[in-house]
């Protein structure tokens, strides 16, 4: 019974996927292509490492967009090298988790991981050194920039895969409902998510608040808008920023979300995924995320909310104009304790390849890191308020210790809070706040 | 007790000795000497006791005294920091509200666990055989639901908005509700943001799904009560509660000393439901122990030391709670 929905489920999301695939921009590749751009490094391997298997995870749903893809990739892999390709699928919120078990025992040779998340896992040496293959080849046209992250002491341990830039998902079919226009500006923002409430239920929220592990994707798109920044390394040591008038104009834009009521006050520790669940349940009317929700919110909504019920716009600063988005991607990277170090490399070469990275990026709702291919996608529908988010996007700062204060510390989560439950105001909190992350990252 | 039958038995029969007749051969060397017999019958229960157990907590002690993290655990040498651990989990404001939240919390819900726990052991007696079964059987299913469930249920109970809590309160006359809780409007409320009520929660909770337990042990014990005592109270003329307080409560002593103390570990450690009621570790304030323990030691950067660390001070709390209430019942036992 159970089996047969799931089964029933799985197949109604595969077609649905294949449907909304075609609503894109672009066809996707149809077939993938001869090695033409792929390394020829690679072919030349070939023979060498038939019968070895790799195993590589991937991060997020197996939502069938993106099973086809590595599918593909997988088969491309094998007639390069000869080598099976073991795949599993990790979901988001258990990654850091996983990689903590995988880091004490037995891990991936190859795994997908969050650019954010590589100088905590270089720290905890789970990942190895792939500066030789990070600017060869096909990955040679990748920008310098994008390596931020990656790049500790000299080398390289992740190669980019897909950007990801965060904006406004909201649900287009209420806006034609309700005769909103798109917003331009925070105010016209503010007015939609008043409407869409005083429509839709009081138990709608308007804009959602994240006060979840993710919370600063939406934290730092206020702050940053308004000039403020995190932290700043002042020679060897990180001077805490959020306590400056900048950063405190968006913060306390953030709090606005739930003390204004555009966001319900009972729900401060959400994250995306909670938001994207209410969000196909037609409890939320617009928040911050990234092209990668809309498969999950097809499944969730049961097929319901899909194609052109759906839009994206650049989220609006406060100040006017649109405000900078988290500088997010995902990267491939080699475990540190894998056996085939080889072989693996010649995995990520191949993945992070043109033709195999643009795919990724189109087929998975992110945004390329090639830069021809990018800037292709300014004027597109879809994809032109992501690639216009990311020509001004943002990082958080750059040290393993993040990690603690963003998500394990919620540092900044439990300032909000104590702001909205108005047990400090808004200086206390960011002054506290400012030692605390102080003291983490300079641990 | 235990000790005085291994002693009565190891010393009073010296049949291994005896049976083994072995010609020509010493006794020393064939068999053990008598007394150490029953040591090392015990050696098998040991070893799985060692190793299960007392391994993971000579560990425990171990890397609370160390910087340790995944590398550690991969074999790098630790580094020993001393105290520098225990230092670091106290000074800081997440270990004392932490604290706080533990020992009311517990101590809370010991005393309700119990106090209804008996109250329906009590009832469960006095009920006829069918009545009894059908109620035994209703707080059968609360006790054998998993924790994750327990916890879904009662944070769908309390939801700010489609729960049937503020649902029902907003049904309340407003007077009536105006006058109890000083509101009446209860649409929306959040249950589960500030420390307090997430805590009350809990205690519903954790009360629900624990009392069933105590019922059915004090109800095995009530059934070991001689019925003759009773009759005798009623002859002599003695009311419900000066029955219950006179002729119960001393008899079913022993039984109450193991229920509370198991009661009093269970709830100084509840993690699963405080999970679920937070939605994960990001409420800090509303953390208890055990709770800020796993996220140290396990939300990256995984710090197992400090994690350590706050396990031992849990452990030393629950040491110290539990060997003075063990001492007073004995005591209470030898008057």
């Amino acid at each position: 019974m159970k089996i047969a929905k799931i089964t029933a489920a799985t197949a109604t999301t595969a077609a649905l996927a294949l449907g909304l695939a075609a609503c894109g921009s672009s066809e996707p590749t149809k077939t993938a292509e001869p090695a033409a751009s792929g390394s020829a490094a690679a072919s030349e391997a070939g023979p060498k490492y038939a019968g070895k298997t790799l195993t590589v995870w991937r991060l997020g749903d197996s939502n069938p967009a993106a099973a086809k893809y590595m599918e593909e990739l997988n088969a491309e892999f094998k007639k390069q090298t000869g080598a099976d390709v073991k795949l599993e699928w990790i979901p988001w919120p258990q990654v850091n988790d996983k990689f903590a078990a995988a880091a004490t025992g037995t891990g991936p040779d190859v795994t997908e991981i969050g650019n954010d998340q590589v100088p905590l896992w270089q720290s905890q040496d789970a990942l190895a050194p792939i500066t030789d293959i990070a600017h060869a080849g096909d990955q040679a046209a990748i920008p310098k920039n994008l390596f931020g992250l990656e790049t500790i002491d000299n080398e390289v341990y992740g190669l980019p895969w897909g950007a990801g830039a965060r904006a406004v998902l909201y649900r287009a079919d209420w806006f034609k409902e309700l005769k909103i226009e798109v917003p331009k500006t925070w105010d016209e923002l503010v007015a939609a998510a008043k409407k869409i409430q005083a429509k839709k239920g009081a138990d709608v929220d308007g804009f959602a608040f994240n006060g979840g592990s993710d919370a600063n994707h939406l934290l730092g798109a206020f702050a940053w808008a308004e000039g403020g920044e995190y932290a700043v390394k002042e020679g060897d040591k990180w001077v805490g920023k959020v306590s400056d008038p900048t950063f405190a104009k968006g913060f306390e834009t953030y709090t606005s979300l739930v003390t204004e009521g555009l966001s319900g006050k009972s729900r401060l520790t959400q994250n995306t995924v909670d938001i994207r669940k209410r969000f196909a349940n037609n409890k939320v009317g617009m928040y911050l995320t990234a092209g990668w929700d809309l498969p999950g919110i097809e499944v969730d909504s049961k097929g319901k909310l899909k194609g052109d019920k759906l839009a994206f716009f650049p989220l609006p600063a406060k100040a006017g104009g649109e405000a900078p988005s988290f500088f997010g991607g995902n990267d491939i990277a080699l475990w540190g304790s894998t056996q085939q170090a080889d072989l693996g490399k010649e995995y990520l070469k191949l993945a992070t390849s043109k033709t195999w990275a643009d795919r990724y990026a189109k087929e998975g709702g992110l945004l390329p890191i090639y830069p021809d291919t990018l800037a292709a996608l300014a004027e597109d529908p879809v994809q032109g308020p992501f690639a216009r988010a990311f020509a001004k996007a943002k990082a958080f700062p750059a040290d393993p210790n993040w990690t603690e204060a963003n998500e394990t510390k919620a540092v900044l989560q439990n300032a909000a809070r104590a702001v909205i439950e108005g047990k400090k105001d808004t200086a206390t909190a960011l002054a506290d706040a400012n030692k605390e992350i102080e003291e983490i990252l300079n641990q | 007790m235990a000790n005085t039958t291994t002693v009565a038995r190891g010393g009073g029969s010296s049949a291994p000795g005896r049976r083994r007749k072995r010609p020509g051969g010493p006794p020393r060397a064939s068999g053990l000497p008598n007394w150490a017999i029953p040591y090392v019958l015990l050696v098998p229960g040991l070893l799985v006791i060692a190793g299960l157990l007392l391994y993971p907590m000579v560990q425990l002690v171990i890397i609370s005294f160390q910087k340790f993290g995944i590398a550690q655990i991969r074999g790098k040498a630790a580094e020993w920091v001393g105290w520098a651990n225990f230092e670091k989990v106290l000074a800081t404001e997440i270990f004392w509200t932490s604290l706080r939240n533990t020992v009311v919390f517990a101590s809370i819900a010991v005393t309700l666990t119990l106090v209804v726990g008996t109250a329906v052991g009590v009832l469960l007696h006095k009920l006829g055989k069918k009545m009894s079964l059908f109620v035994v059987i209703g707080c059968m299913f609360a006790w054998a639901i998993p924790p994750v469930a327990q916890a879904a249920i009662w944070r769908s109970l309390f939801d700010a908005d489609s729960g049937i809590i503020n649902w029902a309160l907003n049904l309340l006359p407003d007077w009536l509700s105006q006058a109890v809780f000083g509101r009446a409007d209860w649409t929306g409320e959040p249950w589960l943001n500030d420390a307090f009520t997430v805590y009350v929660v809990l205690v519903f909770c954790v009360v629900w799904a624990g009392f069933p337990f105590i019922a059915v042990s004090v109800l095995a014990g009530l059934k070991g009560i001689p019925n003759e005592l009773y009759e005798a109270a009623r002859v002599d003329g003695s009311g419900a509660w000066r029955t219950f307080r006179k002729i119960t409560l001393p008899l079913l002593k022993p039984v109450f000393a193991v229920l509370t103390v198991l009661s009093i570990i269970w709830d100084f450690k509840v993690y699963t439901q405080l999970h679920i009621l937070l939605n994960g570790p990001t409420n800090r304030e509303a953390f208890n122990l055990s709770m800020y323990a796993v996220a140290e030691a396990f939300k990256p950067p995984p710090k197992m030391g400090t994690g350590a660390a706050i396990s031992i001070v849990l452990t030393i709390i629950l040491l110290i709670i539990t060997v003075f209430y063990v001492r007073q019942i004995v005591k209470q036992e030898e008057m």
